[in-house]
């Protein structure tokens, strides 16, 4: 049972608006070392740089999207083994088997609740404290 | 504000970036000219407003958001192939969603009608294309995962925390890292033996990375602090390597006149559930709670917050630690941290502030060299150079600080295609809309009252400037009319021109209807151009019919009075058959003005500059008396009005006698030009523009107000003004120049 306010969080998406919104469920939750980055490049850069456990992108942004941002950070030598979330707009079976194959650790489909996010946390941390 | 609500007004703003990046894709692609990265850009805009609608449960933006993906996702492999009709339902469609990114923040309210029959016009797009049309979507609901995760064929994969901190952070050395917990309040000792709190906290931050929330709860209200007491401590979660005594040494000199408190934490993030290890001091979690369920509306949770502080704490000065109980890293610093982000946002009225200190800042400064200059002073070597210096500098500031304020006209501008797009579609006529010089900056306020003249222009432009489709073929032209739209720099003005391939002024009847409606008399032979500046008169309407989209007669002339009231000068050339143009040329800015100082009695007046065209000694021989109060003056061989300037205004009950003061020629907008008669000119000077209006009232034949060097208050002369009342007094025995044929 970790502890979430342990947890290291990166948040990607484009939006400032969705970032803080994501932010805010998971300090609900109980995170609270949460980092923030506007796209797949410096949601990179920062994960392989500043390690985190974890990753939560949004699948559609400029520069680098999702699923390319997985891929690089799963080849990553030292990082390559840091939890990935991703964020999407539907649940797109070929979105969702792309991210698979390239090992994401979990989706998650927007709009969602606190309730919703804990809960797909949950499934791939345990229960959070 | 509510925080959500907050969010919400970002969400809002991020969707008018998106939505204007919206138009100018399919802009781009229904010119043909988008590649792979404009339809992502295209299709990423949709997207991202319709996941920020979901998130804030704005439903009719959700659901029509919803259809207009859809839509563009089916089409999205031959998007770059579209018919140009397609790309004008989908801008239709891009304007719709404009209309209800507008609702959602409290704008007109969107006619669901509106909205159902876009929807049926996008679903016939994708009949065209032979897909399967998209539903709308009713409710938020439908976006809960429409599959579950093994619906899709997903197992979630677990997460195993690695010692990420261990294997790859660079201040730490493999697995001995270890978590460290110091509470440290100094006393006020501490400082008294010149110690410094932030020097022993970047001391700290040497050994390994550190996270650091303040406490500044014993902190009193402001008249009960004494200046040498000690009121702030620090709870750090150090992530190092070191020992214990390592930590001891860093507060080595200090230990006596501290708190200190060193407590050793797991370095094991999955065998560290036990949060009673980490015991920042109460304080601490009152404070931070308290913050934070003031900014999220939450609970304030029993558990320990470590904000990150990564980027600036230790360096930081305690206050600004205080100002930003960072929960997440925040936005400034991460765009400080990025090298594509240089520009900030600033509240208008700051910069207004700013504007006005640097016009009293220019007043005071011609203040101070006028009373050098009297006292003698400047004539000293260091007195003179330093105010020559501090003009240079204050000009500089100025112009600087001006620059704040400018703004491109792309503003402006990117309003216009949705409007072509709108008339075309009431008129049947085919237009393209061609900007140049969008990047031409000009000052905000003169951007603001640009809007409402533009788009009237181009609403004439289309509705009586171009042809139909079946006049242009058959007068030989191809059947798409051609709107321009320019913006550029000449001669510290700007120039806006906006042109049209149509007709041109058909002249015959501008001049038929002028005659009809007594704007001229039926003997008067006018220039061409005279003709085209007719329609620029009040109550000139040239539309067959009265048309929704031109109006009733409020055309040219109100557009006029606009752009005059800016301080700017419109015309209009045109060529039959080819097309007309309208030129406006407005000022840079409105807040300076290059004026001509000119005494009359006891006051010091101003008369902007661009209204003078020449000054004059006047000759007694050179005036005519036209009544007992009209006088006019020879000038080479045409003859002006003479207006006794104190006179007018009522500075002096008689007429002044011409060979006592000196003539100034002016000139209004319209090109009437009137002879000024006032005591004496003073000189040139640039001045401040004060409002009379905001301040005092608005007084007939004054423009506006300005602060002299010798500390008095001068009024800007509205010459359109003086003209004008000149123009209605005399009714009309005297006109200017050109319509007065008076032999010299």
């Amino acid at each position: 049972m970790p502890a979430a306010n342990q947890i290291k969080v990166l948040v990607v998406d484009d939006q400032l608006s969705m970032r803080k919104l994501i932010a805010g469920a998971l300090m609900q939750i109980g995170f609270r070392r949460i980092f923030e980055e506007n796209n797949g490049k410096a949601g990179l850069a920062h994960a392989t740089s500043s390690p985190v456990h974890l990753v939560i992108s949004d699948y559609n942004m400029p520069d680098m999207d999702g699923l390319e941002f997985l891929k690089q950070l799963r080849a990553h030598p030292l990082a390559g083994k840091t939890g990935f979330i991703m964020l999407t707009g539907r649940a797109d079976a070929t979105l969702v088997g792309r991210a698979r194959e390239l090992g994401v650790n979990n989706y998650v489909v927007k709009p969602f609740t606190v309730t919703h996010l804990k809960a797909k946390l949950e499934q791939v941390i345990g229960k959070l404290t | 504000m509510d925080p959500i609500e907050e969010i919400k007004q970002t969400f809002f703003q991020e969707c008018e970036e998106l939505l204007a990046e919206l138009e100018t894709g399919l802009l781009t692609l229904r010119a043909g000219d988008g590649d792979e990265e404009t339809v992502n850009a295209v299709f990423r805009a949709v997207h991202s407003v319709k996941g920020g609608a979901g998130a804030f449960a704005l439903d009719n933006l959700v659901s029509f958001s919803h259809v207009f993906e859809t839509v563009m996702e089916e089409m999205r492999s031959e998007c770059q192939s579209q018919s140009r009709e397609t790309f004008d339902v989908l801008l239709r469609a891009a304007d719709l969603l404009v209309d209800l990114v507008r609702e959602a923040r409290g704008g007109a309210v969107v006619a669901t009608e509106r909205t159902t029959l876009m929807t049926t016009e996008l679903n016939n797009c994708l009949a065209q294309n032979a897909a399967s049309p998209a539903s709308e979507c009713q409710s938020e609901d439908q976006f809960e995962p429409l599959m579950e995760a093994d619906a899709l064929g997903f197992v979630p994969q677990q997460i195993i925390f690695d010692d990420l901190d261990g294997d790859i952070e660079p201040t730490s050395s493999g697995q001995s890292a270890q978590i460290w917990s110091i509470v440290f309040a100094p006393h006020n000792d501490l400082y008294a033996t010149a110690n410094d709190a932030v020097v022993l906290l970047r001391e700290l931050s040497r050994l390994g990375e550190i996270d650091t929330v303040l406490a500044m709860d014993s902190l009193p209200a402001l008249d009960a602090i004494e200046p040498e007491h000690a009121y702030f401590s620090w709870t750090i979660q150090l992530t190092s390597d070191c020992s214990e005594d390592d930590i001891r040494e860093v507060f080595d000199f200090v230990e006596d006149e501290c708190d200190l408190e060193i407590r050793r934490l797991s370095n094991d993030i999955q065998a560290a559930p036990d949060t009673d290890t980490i015991t920042p001091a109460p304080n601490d979690i009152d404070r931070f709670d308290a913050a934070r369920s003031e900014l999220l509306g939450t609970d304030p949770a029993s558990d320990a917050l470590i904000s990150d502080t990564r980027t600036a704490t230790t360096e930081a000065e305690p206050d600004e630690t205080v100002e930003t109980p960072a929960i997440t890293e925040t936005p400034q610093a991460q765009q400080a941290a990025s090298p594509q982000q240089s520009t900030i946002r600033v509240d208008l009225d700051r910069v207004d502030i700013l504007i006005n200190l640097v016009g009293e800042l220019v007043i005071n400064q011609s203040m101070l060299a006028q009373h050098a200059g009297v006292s003698g002073f400047s004539k000293e070597q260091g007195v003179g150079t330093g105010l020559d210096e501090l003009e240079r500098l204050t000009r500089e500031i100025q112009d600087s600080v001006m620059a704040i304020r400018a703004q491109p006209v792309k503003s402006v501008f990117q309003r216009m295609p949705r409007l072509v797009r709108e008339i075309s579609a009431q008129t049947g006529k085919i237009v393209r809309l061609e900007t140049e010089g969008e990047t031409t900056e000009v000052d905000k306020t003169v951007i603001e009252k640009l809007t409402d003249p533009l788009t009237h222009m181009i609403r004439n432009a289309i509705d009586h400037g171009l042809e139909t489709p079946e006049q242009r073929t058959a007068a030989g032209k191809p059947a798409e009319g051609v709107v321009r739209m320019s913006a550029n720099h000449r001669s510290g003005r700007i120039i806006i021109q906006i042109s049209d391939d149509g007709a041109g002024i058909n002249r015959d009847r501008v001049l038929e209807i002028a005659r009809h409606k007594g704007l001229i008399s039926h003997s008067e032979i006018l220039s061409h151009d005279e003709i085209d500046n007719l329609i620029f008169k009040p109550g000139f309407s040239t539309a067959e019919e009265v048309s929704s989209i031109s109006g009733r007669g409020v055309g040219m002339d109100v557009v006029k009075r606009s752009i005059e009231s800016l301080g700017g000068r419109i015309s209009i050339s045109s060529t039959p058959g080819t097309g007309s143009v309208f030129t406006m040329s407005l000022p840079l800015t409105l807040a300076v003005l290059d004026g001509m100082v000119i005494t009359v009695g006891d006051q010091a007046l101003i008369v902007p500059l661009n209204n003078v065209i020449e000054t004059l000694s006047p000759r007694a021989h050179k005036i005519k008396y036209l009544g007992p109060h009209e006088r006019v003056m020879a000038l080479r061989d045409q003859h002006v009005p003479l207006v006794d300037l104190g006179h007018l205004m009522g500075l002096r009950d008689h007429l002044m006698e011409p060979s006592g003061g000196v003539c100034i020629l002016v000139e209004n907008d319209a090109g009437a030009q009137i002879a000024l008669l006032v005591d004496d000119i003073l000189g040139q000077r640039q001045v401040v523009i004060k409002s009379l209006e905001q301040n005092y009232r608005k007084v007939d034949l004054i423009a506006a107000a300005t602060i002299l060097g010798d500390g008095r208050v001068a009024l800007i002369v509205d010459i359109d003004a003086v003209i004008c009342s000149r123009q209605s007094s005399s009714d009309h025995t005297i006109r200017p120049l050109e319509q007065t044929s008076l032999a010299s």
